[in-house]
């Protein structure tokens, strides 16, 4: 435990030399990635990589200094360079780490660290990519070559500590597959994304499936065009509806809806979706890729509704943005050592609904059926939605034909209230997952 | 033996063609003020070595932020498996290469006292709220970082060059009527501190506030193909992300951009005339040398409408059986390096700023933009407009709010029917990510109209 002994250490120099509250946390880890390329190896990734940030209150002022050097001199000069900066910083009264209370019990979370990730060959994620590659390939000749597609794992580990009793380790893995086919025909090229991350290699899927479902979307794009300008019934497929709920997430950002930031600052306790939306940040999703029993500082992470049954329950705090808007942390503080934590998510997801997707698609007219987005999305202190789109047209129920270079906008909260749709079929591609998601009506914009 | 020659000659052990060793040492300053305060003064520190190995095609990669010389060999000797030869007892001597200077920072920015940099964050908010009642909040930010690298080859060459980067950033809300607009400005580069006594707080926080304010009362865009006119500068975002990335060799090579086998076609408007110049003095992307120590030069990429030029990096150079242009760039030593932008600008033409608006009945003025995102294999571009104005009989309007465009690369350059002969650079706000590494970069463009734009909106056709 050499690593919380350097933690400990260094938050006891930093108290030795004037903090009233210091903390540090600690990342290691080391990853590994290979890509290939026309059946051979294009490129091989290895490292390992470490650093400490380093967290102190004085005088009710905020300083902050990280390291990826662990030299003890390294160390202690850059404890001794957060007590300065602090100096540079304004007294904030709401200053502080989070106390013993705020902190909790360290909940259970199930395993998180697959010995089988930590210990993968390079020969099985060379020969992972190349069956993601030659399965990809023999979907359609059209497919004419890959952008890129890999794989790779990443094994990493947590200390922190602090003076208000914070002594907390945590171990992880996680394992990934990705294809970027390219399909071309008559001059057009269309591209398309497809991947798995997991914490165990088990629950990962098939490379092959991961390289042939990539090339499906890759091809189905083929011949896409633009259509009219008009407002018609929108499905999102589950990663676009996993975008849309990233942004929900982000319009329930605790600080955002304390300085009124957010269009969901005033809505605490109102209906804005059907009672079969529910959205959830769970920290303790058994096996999630964002599962940890504690944050970026500590407090024990759980499980918070953001909408349940549509009804707005809640933002997402971590402990100082809490405490500036008198609510309780719910262990959503984010961070790497090299920042201070901001609020972010855990495993955030939107509930499955009832409807088997193919129905969803059934039951419209005409209609667009999204499965790619550029673009940010959601400004959510306006709540403007827009963004640019590819996807497949339907027409009386079926996907008819491919469409570019059009754009779907509205506002959040009619979107949230025009959902007509939740699909069966939740999944998870990282750590934000949604099923199919149709809306009642959105802009398509083209010609 | 020097180290760095010892670890080149490890990394060829198994007998790989080509080697290389990146160091790199960046300290970060930041200070952020949220709230009418600054809510924290920060510094990092952060250091390692990145060795690349090519063998053919195959690259091996490996990076340490452990110093220690077994360290150090470790990493050498993992790059090294990519190559598959039996074992090589070859030396290799590397020797300094003379750079150029396009950016000199006397003092690093990373020495500049924590005080000064809290300042500008501080003036910069009291200007903001000072400017309009309905300034709401104040978000300021200013960070800075000095980063010393050094690189060095199998083919002897050692660069070393230290690059400072800084930039002030305000983001202002206001409100009116429970409506609420954002304005964002900022801006910096390559520059010594004393930059901002002329390219001062007051300034940025007074454009971002008039963003803010000017947007209020802003009617749905409406959605469908109308004429568009950039405002000159950032809009130069666009050019970046409409047709820059399509140039990058990596995806010509791999034949993934539609601007590939394209050479000394017409592809553009002969309007048009698209330079990428890693030399602009004391620019946000300028480059002495690139992160593979091949000095940073001007290419014409495209020539009024014809493509003369791709981007490259030193490996998809040799693999195409071209040179570098000096655009091989990392976001750290933990990435490896590929075919970027530096600053990318569209060349300025006849028409004034005031005869292009003049020359539009009915259209979109796009004066600021959001970001932009580009699928370079379709072409497919989109840009959040921030701050967007109907254009009526040659004149601005109502502001417009939500407004998206989209388009096809060259599509759009063909549409290009006016351009500007004002100044075009950006004020230094640019950060391109690609592959899940950023880099700094300048974008420019003077005053441009475009044609046939679809612009995405949540308004469709009709009266309002």
């Amino acid at each position: 435990m050499k690593y919380m002994q350097l933690a400990q250490r260094i938050v006891q120099r930093a108290k030795k030399k004037g903090a009233k509250q210091a903390e540090a946390f600690l990342e290691v880890g080391r990853n590994s990635s290979v890509r290939v390329r026309d059946g051979q190896v294009e490129d091989l990734t290895e490292a390992t990589s470490k650093g400490v940030g380093v967290r102190v209150i004085v005088r009710d002022r905020l300083g902050f200094a990280y390291t990826s050097d662990f030299e003890p001199a390294s160390v202690d000069a850059i404890v001794d360079r957060a007590l300065e900066l602090a100096l540079a910083a304004a007294p904030n009264k709401l200053n502080g780490l989070p106390s013993k209370a705020e902190l909790g019990k360290p909940p259970e979370t199930g395993p998180l660290f697959d010995p089988a990730v930590a210990a993968l060959p390079s020969e099985w994620k060379i020969q992972a990519a190349l069956e993601m590659e030659r399965a990809g390939k023999a979907v359609d000749p059209r497919i004419a070559t890959f952008e890129s597609v890999g794989a790779g794992e990443n094994v990493h580990e947590v200390y922190a500590a602090s003076t208000e009793g914070l002594a907390a380790h945590a171990e992880g893995t996680y394992v990934f597959l990705y294809a970027v086919p390219v399909a071309s025909a008559d001059g057009q090229l269309q591209t398309a994304y497809w991947m798995d991350y997991e914490r165990f290699l088990e629950d990962l899927d098939a490379p092959e499936e991961v390289g042939r479902e990539a090339a499906r979307r890759a091809v189905r794009m083929l011949g896409a065009r633009k259509v009219k300008s008009q407002r018609v019934p929108v499905i999102f497929d589950p990663v676009m509806a996993a975008s849309f709920v990233g942004s929900i997430a982000g319009a329930a950002n605790g600080d955002a809806a304390f300085k009124k930031s957010t269009i969901f600052a005033p809505l605490k306790g109102k209906r804005l979706a059907p009672a079969d939306v529910t959205i959830v940040d769970d920290g303790l999703l058994p096996r999630g890729l964002g599962t940890s029993a504690f944050d970026g500082e500590g407090v024990a992470t759980r499980r918070t509704p953001i909408l349940e049954k549509g009804v707005l329950k809640g933002f997402l705090y971590d402990a100082f943005t809490a405490r500036k808007a008198k609510a309780r942390t719910t262990g959503n503080a984010a961070r790497g050592y090299s920042s201070l934590p901001h609020i972010g998510t855990n495993n955030l997801y939107l509930e499955a609904g009832a409807r088997p997707p193919e129905e969803l698609i059934r039951e419209v007219k005409q209609g667009l059926y999204v499965t790619a987005m550029l673009g940010r999305g959601a400004n959510t202190v306006t709540g403007d939605y827009s963004r640019g789109a590819n996807g497949l047209w339907i027409e009386n129920g079926e996907l008819a034909f491919p469409v570019q270079e059009v754009t779907v906008a509205g506002n959040l909260l009619q979107m949230l209230k025009d959902i007509d749709g939740v699909g069966s079929d939740l999944q998870f591609r990282g750590s934000v997952g949604a099923p199919t998601l149709r809306f009642r009506e959105l802009t398509v914009a083209g010609e | 033996m020097p180290l760095i020659e010892r670890l080149l000659a490890a990394a060829m052990a198994r007998g790989g063609e080509f080697a290389e060793v990146y160091v790199e040492r960046s300290v970060t300053t930041a200070v952020v003020l949220d709230e009418e305060r600054i809510k924290s003064a920060q510094m990092g520190l952060s250091q390692g070595v990145g060795v690349r190995v090519v063998s053919g095609a195959k690259v091996g990669y490996a990076y340490s932020d452990d110093l220690d010389e077994p360290a150090l060999l470790r990493a050498a000797g993992t790059a090294a498996l990519i190559a598959q030869a039996q074992g090589s007892e070859r030396s290799f001597r590397v020797s300094r290469t003379p750079a150029p200077s396009y950016y000199r920072v006397p003092t690093p920015l990373a020495d500049v006292d924590v005080a000064r940099k809290a300042d500008l964050v501080k003036r910069a908010d009291a200007t903001a709220r000072a400017h309009d009642r309905r300034v709401r909040q104040v978000m300021a930010s200013y960070a800075d970082v000095t980063k010393r690298v050094a690189i060095a080859n199998t083919d002897g060459r050692y660069s070393e060059d230290t690059q400072d980067l800084c930039r002030l950033n305000v983001t202002v809300v206001a409100e009116a009527k429970k409506e609420r607009r954002t304005g964002t400005y900022g801006g910096g580069g390559r520059v010594p501190f004393t930059y901002f006594d002329t390219f001062t707080p007051e300034h940025v926080a007074r454009e971002a506030a008039r963003q803010a304010t000017a947007t209020l009362g802003a009617v749905e865009a409406e959605a469908g193909p109308q004429t568009v006119v950039l405002a000159p500068g950032w809009s130069g975002i666009l050019l970046h992300e409409a047709v820059g990335h399509g140039l990058e060799a990596d995806f010509i090579r791999k034949k993934t951009s539609l601007f590939a086998g394209k050479l000394e076609q017409k592809v553009a408007s002969d309007l048009v005339t698209v330079i990428d110049d890693g030399s602009v003095a004391n620019g946000r992307g300028s480059i002495n040398v690139d992160d593979e120590g091949n000095p940073g030069e001007r290419k014409v990429l495209i020539e009024k409408g014809v493509l003369r030029g791709y981007m490259y990096d030193s490996l998809n150079a040799k693999l195409m059986g071209q040179r570098s242009t000096g655009s091989g760039r990392r976001e750290s030593f933990k990435h490896m390096p590929m075919p970027r932008m530096t600053n990318t600008y569209l060349a300025p033409g006849d028409d004034t700023p005031g005869d292009i608006l003049k020359s539009v009945k009915r259209g979109l003025y796009c004066a600021n933009f959001g970001g932009g995102q580009v699928d370079i294999t379709n072409g497919n571009f989109v840009f959040e407009v921030s701050e967007a104005y109907q254009i009526e009989d040659g004149r601005l309007g109502r502001p417009v709010r939500g407004a998206v465009l989209i388009g096809v690369g060259p599509e759009a350059l063909k549409n290009v029917s006016r351009v500007g002969c004002d100044p075009m650079p950006d004020p230094g706000m640019g950060t391109c990510g690609k592959d899940g590494q950023s880099v700094p970069v300048g974008v420019g463009l003077p005053t441009l109209r475009i044609d046939h734009m679809t612009v995405g909106g949540t308004h469709v056709g009709g009266a309002r």
